[in-house]
């Protein structure tokens, strides 16, 4: 590759991560999640971030800082506590990574100026180049292993991202067992510095480079006479050894060089230094230039991530600086789905089929939400479906646990998060079901559910056990006495309220026995209902009053659903 | 005596001082407690779906009765909702079936052969009344306590088997255990006002302001609670700049405090 091209393409790819980590960082103080995000212009956010900065810098929070960089940071000490297989990979790639770009990508840099006499064909440099990609490789795979056993699923951005690495790396190894093993690059450095054009003088050296440097020459047949040995190794002293050893060191390289040797020349003669050059070049050039828009770029905000939360809690922040976290919470996540497997409601989601109650999940479609890229109603032409409407019923089956913040290896306030995504949700026309359902009155309910399509269908909604509601001769036992009215402390406490209850809870029970269930679903009774128990416990007739008002509510998600999106019917 | 401790989803973290509490106590007193991977008890899907509240709920049975261990929670609800579940799983073979073979999808089992407990039922008949009051070292005399049972530990009785629903005692004799005195006060079998908090939120205030008002008119100085909800709920209502009307406290830590346990270990 020529310089002037080498040159272009490195300034380009670098102008395209500078710019891109801008405009990805710039989401951070533009991005608005949760109401209280959206009174905070992005520029009053940049201040509230500085003002926070300077004043936990000025702080004693400070002094938590240098070892939440050292053990959070560089030694992933929250990962560490969550698994030590993906703690190890992960430390694996970091490591290998950073060491790989310091010696060997920046070597003019730093190898070269920290390490006189600097040369990536010697020792030990031959060696360690090898040693850190092997250790992004092995990290990779264990990560790779760890998800795989885990039964996590492959995401598309992460897939980019280790597909990208590898890249780099295996063209990095093939460049370097190429070059090890090819006589063009052979005779191409000798004419540089042995100067000889015949090949009777360069045959000594040939045949010391091929003994023990193992390139593959293709028309050196049979042994070696020692003194055409001993001659090559002095020659070799004089021109090379300043910047050649052996290359055995090199513990991946040589060996897929000998492996390689029987079609070095068929390699050579496709001039596979080149475009192996090329392809090893331009994997790392759009390495660098999509960072900002790979999952790479967690490298950049989880460590802020981590910093902050050492710094203080989001409650201690304002609202501004909460927004900004928030924002960069959706960047400093690296699905690693950690969250997820500890989740506490992990296996309503697999028994719901709604991976919407995950925390992975829950993260992104609060993102989808604010960035707008969610049909924010989620309306379709028949009622309600989609992705929105599974996002909130995720949002809202959230026990709030905080056993996701607590894993979190890359600290993120999941917690404060969840909550800011609700009223999202809420403002966006997708409140917990408690709220959709009693912003209509419960004969509204009854109207949509009579004009539907399904209204008269006599099957009930799945479920694996007989309704308590459904038979109506149950209530025949109902004497109407009113007990259950009497000792509800939600009927005592609406007395006198602008809004009160609609039905009482003998009503309701009244309407079953009548059999019209449906105009009790989107009662305000049943969804006041504080579920103490005092009616069921004193119904001198065994009524399982609250029982039958919790299995109301669910009824009436999976009934007023289907017509939730429905026009008011004529 | 060794049991599986049911922290449900609001102790670890909105009050880790009950866990801490609870270790604290029962540790003291020679309960082993065993840590499992529990998931929520089932209690918010209630609102969505009966069978998935009773899945959830069973599979927590399961990886108890894995351990071979009864089930001990410090939560009423979590204690409620799990109750509930083998209540519907024993009048329902259809349901029994569904969640039998949705559990063995996991390799689980359960089959009824485990206990669901609730804290102070374990302190009052398991451990022993007498048990502790003599391992009292610091009796908390002359201190007047309002006991709130909460909803869902107590009622409906035939589900719960805490106590007589109407005029329960357990609670009072584990007060009067730490030497406090127990208060009668006519709202403690009231509801706190928590499950409704989210659905309508000042009737919810309503009714937990009016608690607090009664438990204060009638001489209490603590409010003494064994559930997160409950106890959340009235800490939340108290907040706000002026002095809490009454003080709340969990009873592990009035029990922890007349243990002679350090405040530290109590959460204090």
């Amino acid at each position: 590759m020529s310089p002037a091209l080498f040159q272009t393409l490195l300034h380009a790819s670098l102008a395209l991560c500078v710019l891109g980590l801008l405009w990805r960082a710039s989401a951070w103080f533009r991005l608005r999640i949760g109401p209280d995000a959206r009174a905070a212009t992005p520029w009053r956010r940049v201040l509230a971030v500085c003002h926070g900065v300077g004043a936990a810098l000025f702080s004693r929070r400070v002094l938590r800082l240098p070892g939440a960089l050292v053990l959070d940071v560089l030694l992933l000490r929250r990962l560490f506590a969550s698994g030590k297989l993906r703690w190890l990979g992960h430390l694996l790639i970091l490591a290998g990574f950073t060491l790989l770009l310091m010696m060997h990508a920046l070597a003019p840099l730093v190898s070269a100026r920290l390490f006189p006499g600097y040369q990536p064909t010697l020792v030990p440099y031959l060696f360690l180049r090898n040693l850190f990609g092997v250790m992004v490789l092995v990290g990779v795979a264990l990560l790779l292993f760890g998800r795989w056993r885990a039964g996590l699923p492959s995401r598309p951005m992460g897939a980019v991202f280790v597909a990208l690495l590898g890249l780099v790396l295996v063209s990095g190894f093939l460049l370097e067992a190429h070059k090890i093993a090819s006589p063009r690059a052979f005779y191409r450095m000798a004419q540089q510095f042995v100067g000889a054009a015949g090949s009777a003088e360069l045959k000594p050296l040939r045949a010391f480079w091929a003994s023990e440097f193992g390139v593959a020459f293709n028309d050196l047949k049979g042994a070696i006479a020692p003194d055409l040995l001993a001659r090559g190794r002095k020659l070799h002293g004089d021109a090379c050894a300043a910047c050649h050893t052996q290359p055995a060191a090199a513990f991946v390289s040589y060996p897929v060089a000998r492996m390689l040797a029987p079609a070095t020349g068929f390699l050579d003669a496709g001039g596979a230094d080149t475009w192996l050059l090329y392809l090893h070049l331009c994997a790392c050039f759009l390495g660098l230039a999509s960072l900002p828009f790979t999952r790479l770029f967690h490298a950049v905000a989880a460590p802020i991530s981590v910093l902050i939360d050492a710094a203080g809690p989001s409650s201690a922040m304002s609202a501004a600086g909460r927004a900004s976290r928030r924002a960069l919470a959706l960047d400093a996540c690296v699905r690693c789905g950690i969250c997820d497997l500890d989740c506490s409601v992990a296996p309503l989601a697999r028994y719901l089929g709604n991976p919407g109650l995950l925390p992975s999940y829950k993260l992104m479609s609060t993102g989808a939400l604010a960035g707008g890229h969610q049909q924010r109603s989620g309306r379709k032409r028949d009622g309600l479906g989609g992705e929105a409407l599974r996002a909130a019923e995720g949002a809202f089956l959230c026990t709030d646990c905080g056993r996701c913040t607590d894993r979190c290896p890359v600290a993120l306030d999941l917690e404060d998060l969840w909550a800011a995504g609700r009223g999202d949700l809420a403002a966006a026309g997708l409140p917990a079901p408690a709220q959709w359902i009693k912003a209509r009155p419960a004969f509204a309910w009854a109207e949509y559910l009579e004009a539907s399509p399904g209204a008269h269908t006599s099957s009930e909604p799945g479920g694996a056990y007989a309704l308590l509601s459904a038979d109506s001769r149950l209530f025949s036992r109902c004497v109407q006495c009113q007990t259950c009215t009497n000792v509800c402390p939600v009927v005592a406490h609406s007395m006198g309220s602008a809004h009160g209850i609609d039905l009482t809870p003998q009503k309701v029970m009244n309407l079953l026995r009548l059999g019209l269930r449906d105009l009790t679903l989107g009662s305000r009774m049943v969804w006041d209902c504080a579920t103490c128990y005092q009616c069921q416990e004193n119904c001198p007739e065994g009524l399982r009053v609250a029982d039958i008002m919790l299995e109301l509510r669910a009824l009436a998600v999976q009934r007023l659903g289907t017509v939730r999106g429905l026009k008011e019917p004529s | 005596m060794t049991y599986a401790l049911f922290l449900g989803c609001k102790i670890p973290y909105r009050l880790p001082a009950y866990e801490a509490s609870t270790r604290a106590v029962l540790g003291h007193l020679g309960v082993t407690l065993v840590d499992l991977a529990f998931n929520c008890c089932g209690y918010p899907a209630r609102n969505v779906s009966r069978d998935a509240f009773v899945v959830a709920a069973a599979r927590n049975l399961a990886l108890a009765e894995r351990a071979g261990l009864d089930l001990l929670t410090p939560c009423a609800c979590c204690f409620g909702t799990l109750r509930h579940a083998i209540r519907f799983l024993g009048e329902d073979a259809e349901l029994r079936a569904h969640v039998t073979r949705t559990l063995a999808a996991e390799g689980l089992v359960w089959s009824e052969k485990i206990e669901v407990e609730h804290l102070l039922a374990v302190l009052a008949r398991k451990v022993g009344i007498d048990t502790v009051a003599t391992a009292v070292r610091a009796p908390r005399a002359g201190l007047r306590v309002a006991a709130q049972y909460g909803c869902h530990a107590l009622r409906p009785s035939d589900v719960t088997g805490m106590d007589n629903p109407m005029t329960p005692t357990l609670f009072e004799t584990l007060i009067r255990a730490t030497g406090a005195t127990p208060v009668d006060w006519p709202r403690r079998l009231d509801c706190c006002g928590d499950p409704l908090h989210e659905a309508n939120t000042g009737l919810s205030e309503r009714m937990t302001r009016a608690k607090i008002a009664d438990a204060v008119e009638s001489g209490a100085e603590v409010l003494c609670t064994a559930c997160p909800h409950c106890h959340l709920r009235f800490d939340a209502a108290q907040t706000g700049g002026r002095d809490p009307a009454i003080h709340t406290l969990l009873y592990t830590q009035l029990l922890g405090l007349a243990l002679g346990l350090p405040e530290k270990t109590l959460g204090l």
